[in-house]
């Protein structure tokens, strides 16, 4: 374990380190504290539209995030050819890529948390402390960040970032799309159609599954018939596709 | 277990696929090889031999494409081959945003070096290789030396049986390259078997117990030093005792008979340098001469000698090829 946590732990060092995330980072807290902006030229329920687009900018920035660092993480090992003197200490391969994977999950957490923290102290200060149900939506979010990045994982470690970022780009949309892709394929005439949405709606991700963001944002109650669910499709996803991604890399000629 | 050894490939080889249409191109011809243990093993050829392909097979970085490969015994395929095994690669790679003793530390972890042994011999190494006063700095600012310096401290941090060094003398300045040349003797002198490949032949030919030459992605030479550049002949040179009455003005018919130029010294003493080794055919010529033969002596070769004879007898071939 010492040395997944090494490997978790450099991810993690080489990722706090880099200006570029405070900056992604700096954005998302600005948006955050746009949304008070934004209530005062809005009519109506004033107090949910601030709830409604900070708890957005911390799920927009945290995938861009998530997106950002999962497309290059095995592939900048390759291209800085610093994987050479990793992998040929006693390391198997699928611990370096699981390493990697909880480094830059650490990550995310930690980012997860500022923006956290950033959108309790506006809510304390503009309309009082949030409701738990946000905090349960803020730990799905880490749920769906777990299976994006997971694919991220899987498309770096045989591609270049540009076709990774293409692809886990598709999987985000497309996970996002999951219950729309259902309701088209069976309303289509053709049986093709039919087989083709019903296949890609299994295969692919369903965020939605994840997402208890519109009760977070009305302060409902936590729905607790999602969460379990949504727990056991997200992890038993993730660890799929990160056994995928393994079983990829442990094939891989490292140029 | 003292006969295992350190190093051991059967049919090692390895074919590339490249392009769209995945050509193969041969990197490694069938290999087999023998590192014992205790010995400071020299890998040459010329550029695109095979020598990197070897080593990064070995260091489980490519998949061998046949053969099999063993590491103190244990299949090169295991992570667990790699224990006591350390390695340098061929240009020092390393996390730019880790500092020096940082860089240390965390292979220490991946080699399950455990506190405070891994500090103390972090310190140590550091120390050893005159690196101490940058191991607070962030390795982006290092330069190539420096970065060489603790890349031997990485390869080193797990004491490890085994040490592979790829081109370890690149880069160097004439102070690293000494740095390197007394660490691979104290490997040595430590009863640690030490693999390394190398364009520097003199500094190969000093160290080593035993070499290997690759061309073209095949094994052409394996052996001791001494046993290998017995096998190149720079000629013969001989000395010898002039007849009484010899002259200058008869050193023409004399070397026409002897097939070589004389250098004359002093007592009517000559020496003569023939360009083949055939030691019987030169003391009948000295015999027809009407000389005394007063020493015979083979010339060695020299390891660049040898490589370039093999280069030659591979046909000039430096690289591997399609098969």
């Amino acid at each position: 374990m010492s040395r997944l946590w090494a490997i978790a732990l450099n991810t993690f060092r080489e990722a706090v380190r880099d200006r570029v995330l405070y900056s992604i980072l700096f954005f998302g807290v600005g948006v955050i504290l746009l949304s008070l902006a934004l209530s005062e030229v809005t009519i109506g329920d004033q107090d949910k539209v601030v709830r409604s687009v900070a708890q957005g900018a911390v799920d927009l920035f945290a995938n861009i995030i998530a997106m950002f660092l999962g497309v290059s993480l095995v592939w900048k090992e390759l291209d800085q050819r610093t994987i050479y003197t990793v992998i040929s200490k006693p390391i198997p391969r699928w611990m370096f890529v699981l390493g990697k994977y909880l480094g830059l999950m650490l990550t995310l957490s930690a980012e997860v948390a500022i923006l956290c923290v950033v959108y309790t102290g506006l809510m304390i200060a503009q309309q009082g402390a949030p409701e738990p149900v946000v905090f349960v939506s803020m730990g799905l979010l880490m749920l769906q960040l777990g299976l994006l990045t997971a694919w991220a994982t899987l498309f770096s470690s045989y591609s270049n970032p540009m076709t990774a970022t293409a692809f886990t780009l598709a999987v985000f949309v497309i996970g996002h799309l999951a219950d729309d892709i259902w309701v088209y394929g069976s309303q289509a005439s053709s049986p093709a159609v039919q087989a083709i949405a019903r296949a890609l709606y299994w295969v692919l991700p369903n965020f939605e599954l994840m997402d208890i963001r519109p009760w977070a944002v009305h302060h409902r109650p936590v729905p607790t018939d999602r969460i379990w669910p949504a727990l056991t499709y997200g992890l038993g996803y993730t660890a799929a596709v990160l056994a995928a991604a393994a079983a990829v890399f442990q094939k891989k000629d490292v140029k | 277990m003292s006969d295992v050894p350190t190093i051991h490939t059967e049919g090692l080889s390895k074919v590339y696929r490249t392009g769209f249409w995945m050509r193969p191109h041969i990197g490694l011809r069938p290999l087999d090889l023998r590192v014992e243990r205790g010995q400071v093993f020299g890998f040459i050829g010329p550029n695109g031999a095979g020598k990197t392909t070897t080593i990064k097979i070995l260091m489980g970085i490519h998949a061998a494409t046949s053969g099999s490969a063993t590491l103190m015994g244990k299949d090169h395929r295991d992570p667990e081959s790699r224990r006591s095994v350390g390695f340098m690669p061929e240009r020092p790679y390393f996390y730019p945003h880790l500092t020096g003793a940082e860089l240390l530390d965390f292979y220490g972890r991946l080699c399950e070096v455990p506190e405070p042994t891994r500090s103390q011999r972090a310190r140590a190494l550091l120390e050893r290789v005159d690196m101490s006063r940058a191991a607070d700095q962030p390795l982006r600012g290092y330069s190539k030396g420096m970065l060489q310096r603790v890349g031997i401290c990485q390869a080193l941090i797990n004491d490890p049986q085994l040490v592979v060094l790829d081109e370890p003398m690149s880069g160097l300045d004439p102070l690293g390259r000494a740095l390197v040349r007394d660490l691979i003797l104290e490997e040595r002198a430590a009863g640690r078997t030490v693999f390394f490949s190398s364009h520097i032949l003199h500094d190969v030919e000093t160290m080593s117990d035993a070499v290997a030459i690759l061309i073209g992605g095949e094994l052409r030479s394996q052996g001791s030093v001494p046993t290998l550049l017995g096998q190149v002949s720079r000629g013969l040179e001989i000395a010898l005792r002039l007849p009484p009455g010899h002259t200058p003005a008869d050193d023409a018919a004399m070397e026409a008979i002897l097939g070589g130029a004389l250098r004359h010294q002093p007592d009517q003493r000559a020496l003569l340098r023939l360009d083949h080794d055939d030691a019987d055919r030169a003391a009948a010529a000295v015999a027809a001469a009407g000389c005394r033969l007063l020493a015979l002596t083979p010339l060695r070769g020299s390891l660049e000698d040898l490589l370039l004879s093999e280069i030659e007898r591979a046909g000039g071939a430096a690289r591997g090829g399609r098969p």
